[in-house]
């Protein structure tokens, strides 16, 4: 095994890996920066350039994309509050609140360490359980899929604590959008109004981009004046500062890598689910919940470790089985195959130095990417001192050609418009936009697996209470609704016994 | 010759000049065009999710299209996968008849999207055929090698006893008519698990035992049974590619052998037919192009150059056989 891995390693140090590994890195900052392009751009356009290029070589220039991507989105979500990719929407949620405080430098260093961290940590235990990879892939068929989808949704709802109403009206709104669309299993359309557009759902990346980055530009230009309320912090804010934090907050670095690493081993999930898994996980956690969302560092850290950590672990279905995890892993997947690098069981024991190779190459890109976003973290900082005259139309403009571009489709930037509008409301009346995105990102998921376990089953609710791993999910979805009222109640009988204690005295 | 006549072959032949001469400058016009063509880029509709084994299928011919096309243009793929593939097939179905749009589509699935939506979004009796991506794919029912299923038999055995599972693709798609035509053909009762997302998904899923079989393209299962996690119980070949396993002719059941992934690259109708040669040149070129056959192999496609004509044969007889049992599939 570990000759396997020196190999795959020793491969990727040649001056021509290392070149396109390099340049593929670059590429993917450049297209994880831009709202709307994202990795799946970025190879898709690169697949037909790598017909010439050995697979190792290929591979390390696709590693090299996929391992830049992340840290690009995370730029311009804190900044802008425009996530440049999908998983890189959770980091808006506190990183941009800190670039208004005039901490951008804070937010993009542990940003970028918690990217290289997390990247290194997935690398790890992604080489701990490739050779389970086949195991685990068949451990999740649709019952388990729909549990783990209702469990995301649970574990969202209990971290708007103080507004759970609020939370729960954003909740059931995100589930209805969902359902708009296509439905998989039956065939049938659903209130899509006789418009093509709807035909395939609500999607999401127009959507992240309206909810944060237009919502934020309306809710500037109304405020006024720069990003960073305080100009004069923004100066004393480096990235050594972000450097130190994200290792001082290695449990939320460690948690959040680890749920990244599970969450992208499983077939279909997805890292969007990753990253706002883990940042919800890390608000129950914390011992200041109501902190986050209004600039908690460890609000970025979260899900930045686990988008890194989750790219490694996607490859597991990937590789083993053909099922990609998200569009960017269904490009890769074309270009493995055109390779002649046939996913299934058999490349796991057929093609393993090219798979290390790929494994290093995209830690090597995401620890680069890290190093040139810590490098820019000062000039890039400066972007939150300018005005809102001058940010609003460049940011609102890049917004919807960025949604335009994703597939040239007009009605993407009239939806970011619409999801602008909505998430300004959503500010405006403080009401929770990360339980709505997670339904709408889940609700689909839950809705299509829960139809399939209902095949599979007869319409029998039984086939959750007789799978190991249903009963598992079972078990941990009862633990995250009852500690907080367990937890709740703990409290209040502490707090009547010290005042009992009080009295006494 | 008599002065009346001579007068009215003059007439004649002056009004049939200048009768002609509009079609002549029209037929000119044409000509013209079809000569120039193509000046611009040229739209390739994918009306399936960038990744998959279609999308790679159709960037694997573009760079071999532009070089055999007679003027230097790109071909750009462009995925439009909403509604199960409907949104995109539409979309090249209402596009301009220049030649600078084009697209693929799969059968007999396309016809079954055609058919639930009632007809009225496109027809694909209508549209302009250019070519095969690939010679089709045969079709092949298979289990988990844990299933406790270990011949046909069995599998009719269970069906006696209760419907047999099948996980698939959603009902637009191609796999799912493959599994509701063979099931009718063996006389097997049968439940659909649908909605899976790919052919991958779907095959993994009755390997995890979501359902209990699957009906799947040669292609996709191949590399599981080389790497033992499917068994191949029935090959819907004429000659079984797999040594032991039954072919359409041990089954008892010659019919199957008609169930095929048919990939194929048309354009809108009242396409020119000037244009069309070229574009039906340029695809066949390029499926008979080194390089493309290479990399179709490995994506398990053997590139089979067919003229349109022959491409319309095979589009007819995917028609005849979806409309046998369109009762079954448009449900």
């Amino acid at each position: 095994m570990l000759d396997l891995w020196l190999s795959g390693f020793e491969g990727l140090l040649q001056a021509r890996e290392l070149l396109f590994l390099t340049a593929g890195m670059m590429m993917g900052l450049f297209f994880g920066a831009i709202p709307g392009l994202g990795g799946a751009t970025a190879l898709a356009l690169l697949v037909p350039f790598t017909y010439g290029l050995d697979p190792f070589t290929a591979l390390a220039l696709a590693g090299g994309v996929m391992g830049g991507v992340p840290m690009g989105g995370s730029i311009t979500a804190i900044l802008l509050n425009a996530p440049g990719t999908a998983p890189s929407a959770a980091t808006c949620l506190d990183g941009h609140p800190l670039a208004r405080q005039g901490k951008a430098g804070l937010a993009l260093g542990a940003a970028a360490s918690a990217n290289a961290v997390g990247g290194i940590i997935g690398t790890i235990s992604i080489l701990a359980i490739l050779p389970l990879a086949k195991n685990i892939v068949l451990l999740f068929g649709p019952p388990e899929l729909f549990l783990l989808a209702v469990l995301g949704l649970v574990i969202v709802a209990t971290a708007s604590r103080g507004k759970m109403l609020h939370g729960l009206i954003s909740g059931a709104f995100g589930l209805m959008i969902s359902f708009v669309g296509y439905n998989d299993v039956t065939g049938v359309q659903r209130f899509t109004m006789g418009i093509p557009y709807l035909w395939d759902g609500v999607r999401l990346v127009p959507a992240l981009i309206g909810l944060f980055a237009v919502a934020e530009m309306i809710h500037l230009s109304i405020r006024g004046g720069p990003i960073a309320s305080d100009t004069e912090a923004i100066r004393i804010t480096s990235m050594t500062s972000g450097l130190f934090e994200t290792f001082r907050r290695w449990r939320t670095v460690i948690r959040g890598s680890l749920i990244g690493t599970v969450v992208g081993a499983i077939p279909g999930v997805g890292g969007t689910v990753a990253s706002f898994l883990s940042y919800s996980m890390t608000v129950n956690a914390s011992k200041d919940p109501d902190s986050f969302g209004k600039g908690n560092i460890e609000g970025v850290i979260a899900p930045e470790a686990a988008i890194n950590a989750k790219d490694c672990s996607c490859l597991i279905p990937t590789l083993a089985f053909g099922i990609p995890g998200g569009a960017e892993m269904a490009v890769f997947l074309g270009l493995l195959v055109l390779h002649g690098l046939q996913p299934g069981p058999l490349m796991l024991i057929d093609h393993q130095v090219e798979i290390y190779g790929l494994i290093w190459a995209l830690t090597a890109s995401c620890v680069l990417a890290s190093f040139i976003g810590l490098l820019l973290v000062r000039p890039l900082a400066k972007l939150t001192l300018l005005d809102a005259h001058v940010l609003v139309p460049v940011v609102i403009a890049v917004a919807l050609v960025g949604s335009y571009a994703i597939d040239r489709t007009i009605e993407n930037s009239i939806l970011t418009a619409a999801f602008g509008i909505l998430g300004y409301l959503m500010i405006r009346f403080d009401y929770p936009r990360l339980t709505l995105i997670v339904a709408l990102i889940l609700g689909s998921t839950a809705e299509r697996n829960f139809n399939q376990s209902m095949m599979m089953s007869n319409g029998s609710l039984n086939i959750y209470f007789t799978r190991t791993v249903c009963v598992c999910l079972l078990a941990i979805l009862a633990a995250v609704l009852l500690f907080p009222i367990l937890w709740g109640s703990n409290r209040r009988r502490s707090a009547i016994l010290a005042r009992e204690a009080a009295a006494v005295k | 010759m008599p002065r009346c006549q001579k007068i009215l072959s003059r007439r004649m032949f002056l009004a049939g000049v200048s009768a002609g001469a509009p079609l002549l400058a029209g037929g000119t016009r044409a000509w013209a065009a079809d000569s120039n063509f193509p000046s611009k880029n040229i739209d390739f509709i994918i009306p399936k999710s960038p990744g998959g084994g279609f999308d790679n299928l159709v960037r694997v011919v573009v760079p071999a299209m532009e070089r055999f096309l007679p003027h230097k243009v790109n071909v750009v793929p462009d995925n439009i996968p909403a509604g199960g593939g409907g949104k995109g097939i539409t979309q090249l179905y209402r596009s301009k008849p220049d030649g600078y749009t084009i697209g693929a589509v799969d059968l007999p699935g396309s016809f079954v999207l055609q058919q639930r939506q009632g007809g009225v979004a496109f027809d694909l009796n209508k549209i302009v055929w250019l070519g095969l991506l690939g010679r089709p794919d045969s079709f092949a029912l298979a289990v988990g090698t844990n299933s406790r299923l270990k011949s046909m038999q069995d599998l009719m055995a269970l069906s006696k006893t209760r419907a047999v599972k099948f996980t698939s693709s959603g009902p637009e798609g191609t796999a799912y008519a493959a599994t509701v035509i063979a099931t009718k053909i063996l006389g097997m009762n049968a439940r659909m698990i649908a909605g899976y997302k790919g052919s991958s998904d779907f095959v993994v899923g009755a390997m995890r035992g979501d359902g209990d079989a699957v009906v799947a393209p040669v292609s996709t299962l191949l590399p599981m049974v080389q790497a033992k996690t499917m068994r191949i119980l029935a090959n819907f070949e004429t000659r079984s590619t797999f040594p032991g396993v039954a072919d359409v002719a041990a089954l008892g059941h010659p019919e199957l052998a008609q169930i095929l992934l048919v990939r194929i690259v048309g354009a809108p109708p009242g396409l020119p037919a000037g244009i069309k040669t070229i574009l039906a040149a340029a695809l066949n070129k390029s499926m008979a192009d080194p390089e493309t056959v290479r990399l179709a192999k490995n994506l398990d496609v053997v590139m089979s150059p067919q003229t349109a004509e022959e491409t319309e044969t095979i589009v007819r007889q995917s028609a005849a056989l979806f409309d046998k049992w369109k009762q079954y599939l448009a449900a």
